[in-house]
């Protein structure tokens, strides 16, 4: 899910920066710093829309750096289980991708009556045929776990449950 | 498999930071990734080469996955379901995925079934 929230951040800003440009400089190094980064706590950093507020600089002792505190608003993306989300199939096993995050549903979160065709176009396919599953088809699925690793989170997934699975096409408002 | 233990969406578990936060519908992220995406093309000549790959991912999936193309329809959702009880979170589910029946919904955001239970009796 996406949300707009407020972080808060120490930047560290060299001697050279310092001048007229100084509050662009750090909004800059701000941006190249956290956006596209991946915390467990906020989950993926999609975009910082705005800069709430600088704080006074510290310089730092022995050094001619200046820490300031900056607080941001940024769009996040965190996945959380047990949500529901819609998400597009890459690879058979298979895996889906929802905006920045990853997610893997086994067979057997997948319903018993979808059995695996191997071939050119790999897909999980109903008895009757009248459901199937491969690369880039849209499905609606949930969240039943999240890994946090170092820099992005990883989740499982299940379409087993009601009014999951493939999706027909939503209608454009 | 680990991650936070007592985190749990289906049953608005997801922290206090984020229960309390501005949660934004897929067609609304469209609308503020494309602002920043046009600022970014106006300040430099390369665009694509400033932004993260997350970004890119993200403003894929929420043009693929926005309900509506429309911000006033966006708008115009929101202010109807913010017209029940509901937290942040469970409206941008439900605007997200648009369920059909009553039964889908609660499927959906099994959290609000309990306001129904409650004001079945009211």
């Amino acid at each position: 899910m996406f949300f707009h929230i407020v972080l808060e951040r120490n930047m560290q800003l060299h001697p050279r920066y310092f001048g007229r440009n100084l509050r662009d400089n750090l909004v800059a190094k701000l941006m190249k710093d956290v956006e596209g980064t991946c915390s467990g706590r906020h989950g993926f950093v999609v975009a910082v829309t705005g800069i709430e507020n600088v704080g006074k600089g510290l310089i730092r002792d022995g050094t001619g750096f200046v820490t300031f505190p900056v607080k941001y608003q940024c769009v996040v993306f965190r996945p959380f289980k047990g949500e529901i989300l819609e998400a597009v199939v890459t690879m058979m096993g298979f895996f889906a991708e929802a905006g920045p995050v990853q997610i893997f549903v086994s067979n057997h979160l997948i319903p018993d009556d979808m059995e695996f065709q191997s071939g050119d176009m790999p897909n999980y396919t109903t008895s009757d045929g009248s459901v199937k599953i491969q690369k880039d088809s849209e499905v609606r699925l949930k969240i039943i776990g999240t890994r946090v690793d170092a820099t992005e989170i990883f989740c499982i997934g299940t379409i087993k449950d009601d009014f999951l699975g493939v999706i027909n096409d939503p209608v454009a408002i | 498999m680990s991650g936070e233990e007592e985190e749990n969406a289906a049953e608005l578990k997801i922290g206090d930071e984020f229960l309390k936060a501005k949660c934004l519908m897929n067609c609304e992220v469209s609308l503020i990734l494309d602002h920043k995406y046009e600022q970014l093309q106006q300040s430099s000549d390369d665009p694509m080469n400033q932004v993260s790959q997350v970004f890119e991912k993200s403003l894929q999936y929420v043009k693929r996955f926005s309900r509506y193309k429309n911000p006033d329809a966006a708008r115009q959702v929101r202010e109807i379901l913010a017209r029940y009880q509901l937290a942040e979170f469970e409206l941008c589910v439900l605007g997200n995925l648009c369920p059909e029946t009553v039964e889908e919904a609660i499927a959906m955001v099994p959290s609000i079934k309990v306001d129904i239970f409650f004001f079945s009796f009211v």
